[in-house]
C-alpha cells in the first residue's frame, strides 16, 4: 500500500522550499521531489556545500538563502533529491507522481501536487550555437556553485540580469572577460522608463542593478547595442561574429557564454492540463495560476518560476502563500490569525511582481533573436535548420505540432524544450500570425528519457 | 581531448580518481561528471547521431542532453546531473552517438 501525501512539491528551490515549510507546519504530510543532489534550486544551487572561498565569490544574493535553507533541513517534510519526475497522471487518490531514482521508476501518490520545478533559459538559436565552446550563463553559473569551475577566459552575450551578476562573479574570480556583448536594444531603455517608478519601491534591487549595469560599462571590454550574433569555427569554437550599427565585426574566442532570460518550465502542468497563457511581455507561455498558485486544475498549484518569472524574493513569498492556502484548504490550521498574515503577504506579493515589470521592459529580449534563418539549426536534437522549419511553416503547417511530424524538430530527448519557442516564433513569422495563436508543442510522457526495461521494471500501483 | 579552457577555482581541493576512456586523471571530488571532463580538457562529450559533429553540454542544468555519456557502464547518462565519484569510470566520451 502506498503512502498516501497530503502534498507533493516538485521542485526544492526557493518557492519549493517555502512551501514545503508552512504546510509542514500546518501538520500535512508533505514529500518535496528535486532532480539535485541538495536543496536551494538553482540559485541556491550547492549552498549547503560551499565553501567560504566559493560563497564569497558568489555573493550576498547566494547566501541570502541560508535560513530558508535551514528551515527547510528542519521542516517535518520528507525530501528526496536527485529524483528525476517522468510522468504525473491523475490517481484515485489524486495524483501519481512516476519518477526516476537511482535508476528506477517508482511512483508516489498524493492528493494534491505543487510544480515548483523552475524555469530554464531561453533558447537563443543563433548561427553556430551547437558548437563546442558555447554554453548558457546559466552553465557557466552552475559550473561555478556545484563544482567552483572557472573559465580561463570568455565571451558573455545577450541581455539580463544574469548575465549581469555573472560578469561580475567572473570579474571577482579573475576571470578575463574578454567582452561583454550586450543585446539588450535601445528602445528598451525608453520603453522601461516609466517603470522607474515601480523600480523605485524596491530601492534596494535597483541600486543593485544599477550598479551591475555601470560596472560593466566601466571595468569593459563592454560593447553595446550588439545584435545578430553568429558563432565561427567549424569542430569547435573560433569566434564570434556580431552587428553594431550596421558594421560587422568578429572577435577571437574559444568560450562564448550566452544569455537572454528565462522562460517558465511548463511542461509538468501541461502534461496536467493546466490552462496555459501566452506572457507578452515575458515572451514565454505561462500556467495561469491564482495569487496562491492555483491553476485550472484542481489540486494542482503552480508556484515561483514554473509559473511567472519573478527571481528567488517572489518566488519564495509565493510559496509561502500558496504552502499556507493549501493548509487552510485542508482546514488543518484556518484561524484567523493565517487569514491575516495571508492578506499581508498577498500585498507584498502583488508589489513585488508589479515592480518586476521594470527588469521585464528593460530586458525584454530583442526581435532579430526570434528570426533564426538558413542553416541556423533551431532544433539541436534532431538537427534541424530554420531553412527546413521555414520552408514546411511557409507551405502553410498548421502549427508546430504538425511541423514536428513533418520534420522530427521537437522529437528529440529533450522533449521540445530547446527549440518549442523558437518553432513557434518561425511558424508565426512565416505565417504572419501572432506566437500567442501558435499552439504550443504537445507534452507526453516520458518528461525525461527511461529505458524500456526501466518502464518494464515499473511496479504495478 | 586539448588544453582546457577551464581552470579549478579553490586551492587545496581534495581531489580522486576518475577514469575518462580507459585513463585514469586526478580530478576534484566535488564536481559534475560534466565540470570534471572540462577540468580535464574535454570540451564534446558527444558526438551528434543524426550529423556525427562533436557536441558539448550546453546548460549544464539537465535540460539539452547533449552532455550524454556512459557512466560505470550504463549508457546515455547525463554528465552534469552526475556527481563524480572516486574511481568512477566515463566512456564514450565525445565519441558516443547518443
Amino acid at each position: 500500500m502506498h503512502k498516501i501525501y497530503d502534498y507533493l512539491v516538485i521542485g526544492a528551490g526557493p518557492a519549493g522550499m517555502a512551501a514545503s515549510i508552512e504546510a509542514s507546519k500546518a501538520g500535512l504530510s508533505v514529500l518535496v521531489l528535486d532532480q539535485a543532489a541538495s536543496a536551494g534550486g538553482q540559485i541556491y544551487r550547492n549552498l549547503a556545500q560551499a565553501s567560504d572561498q566559493q560563497t564569497k565569490l558568489l555573493g550576498p544574493d547566494y547566501v541570502a538563502g541560508k535560513p530558508l535553507l535551514a528551515r527547510f533541513m528542519a521542516a517535518n517534510c520528507d525530501y528526496q533529491p536527485l529524483v528525476q519526475v517522468w510522468h504525473i497522471e491523475t490517481h484515485e487518490h489524486g495524483f501519481a507522481v512516476a519518477a526516476m531514482l537511482h535508476g528506477k521508476s517508482i511512483t508516489f501518490i498524493t492528493s494534491h501536487l505543487l510544480l515548483a520545478n523552475g524555469a530554464m533559459e531561453r533558447p537563443m538559436a543563433i548561427a553556430g550555437w551547437h558548437k563546442p565552446g558555447v554554453m548558457t550563463a546559466g552553465a557557466g553559473q552552475v559550473l561555478l556553485k556545484s563544482s567552483a569551475l572557472l573559465p580561463k577566459q570568455v565571451v558573455l552575450a545577450g541581455s539580463g540580469p544574469l548575465l549581469l551578476l555573472l560578469a561580475q562573479q567572473y570579474r571577482a574570480a579573475g576571470v578575463t572577460i574578454m567582452a561583454f556583448l550586450d543585446t539588450t536594444p535601445g528602445v528598451n531603455y525608453w520603453q522601461a522608463m516609466p517603470w522607474l517608478v515601480a523600480g523605485l519601491t524596491t530601492p534596494k534591487q535597483l541600486f543593485k542593478g544599477l550598479w551591475l549595469t555601470l560596472a560593466q560599462r566601466i571595468k569593459g571590454p563592454y560593447i553595446s547595442g550588439v545584435s545578430h550574433l553568429e558563432v565561427m569555427g567549424n569542430e569547435q569554437v573560433s569566434g564570434v561574429r556580431y552587428t553594431v550599427a550596421g558594421r560587422v565585426y568578429e572577435l577571437e574566442c574559444k568560450l562564448l557564454m550566452l544569455h537572454q532570460g528565462l522562460v517558465a518550465e511548463t511542461q509538468m502542468a501541461q502534461l496536467l492540463g493546466c490552462t496555459q497563457a501566452w506572457n507578452e511581455t515575458q515572451q514565454c507561455w505561462q500556467t495561469q495560476a491564482d495569487a496562491a498558485g492555483q491553476t485550472s486544475v484542481s489540486g494542482v498549484q503552480v508556484v515561483g518560476d514554473a509559473g511567472h518569472i519573478g527571481g528567488a524574493d517572489l518566488a519564495q513569498l509565493q510559496g509561502r502563500v500558496a504552502g499556507i492556502n493549501r493548509a487552510k484548504n485542508a482546514s488543518l490550521t484556518g484561524s484567523w490569525l493565517s487569514n491575516r498574515v495571508n492578506l499581508g503577504l498577498l500585498f507584498r506579493l502583488k508589489h513585488l511582481r508589479w515592480a518586476r515589470g521594470l527588469v521585464d521592459r528593460l530586458y525584454r529580449p530583442a526581435a532579430w533573436l526570434f528570426k533564426p534563418t538558413g542553416s541556423t539549426i533551431v532544433c539541436r536534437c534532431e538537427q534541424v535548420s530554420a531553412a527546413t522549419i521555414s520552408a514546411i511553416a511557409d507551405g502553410g503547417c498548421a502549427g508546430v505540432n504538425q511541423l514536428k511530424r513533418f520534420t522530427r524538430a521537437g522529437m528529440g530527448a529533450c522533449q521540445g524544450r530547446q527549440c518549442g519557442p523558437n518553432l513557434a516564433y518561425l511558424v508565426a513569422h512565416a505565417q504572419q500570425r501572432s506566437v500567442s495563436e501558435v499552439e504550443p508543442l504537445s507534452v507526453r510522457p516520458p518528461l525525461s528519457p527511461i529505458s524500456l526495461g526501466q518502464l518494464a521494471k515499473r511496479p504495478r500501483l | 581531448m586539448t588544453d582546457s579552457l577551464f581552470r579549478h577555482g579553490l586551492e587545496d581541493a581534495p581531489q580522486c580518481v576518475l577514469i575518462v576512456n580507459g585513463v585514469e586523471h586526478q580530478v576534484p571530488m566535488q564536481s559534475s561528471v560534466a565540470a570534471a571532463l572540462h577540468y580535464l580538457g574535454y570540451l564534446a562529450t558527444r558526438a551528434h547521431p543524426v550529423s556525427g559533429e562533436p557536441r558539448a553540454p550546453f546548460c549544464h542544468m539537465g535540460v539539452c542532453f547533449e552532455c550524454l555519456v556512459s557512466i560505470d557502464g550504463q549508457p546515455q547518462q547525463r554528465a552534469c546531473l552526475t556527481q563524480v565519484m572516486p574511481n568512477m569510470s566515463i566512456d564514450q566520451v565525445g565519441v558516443g552517438t547518443y
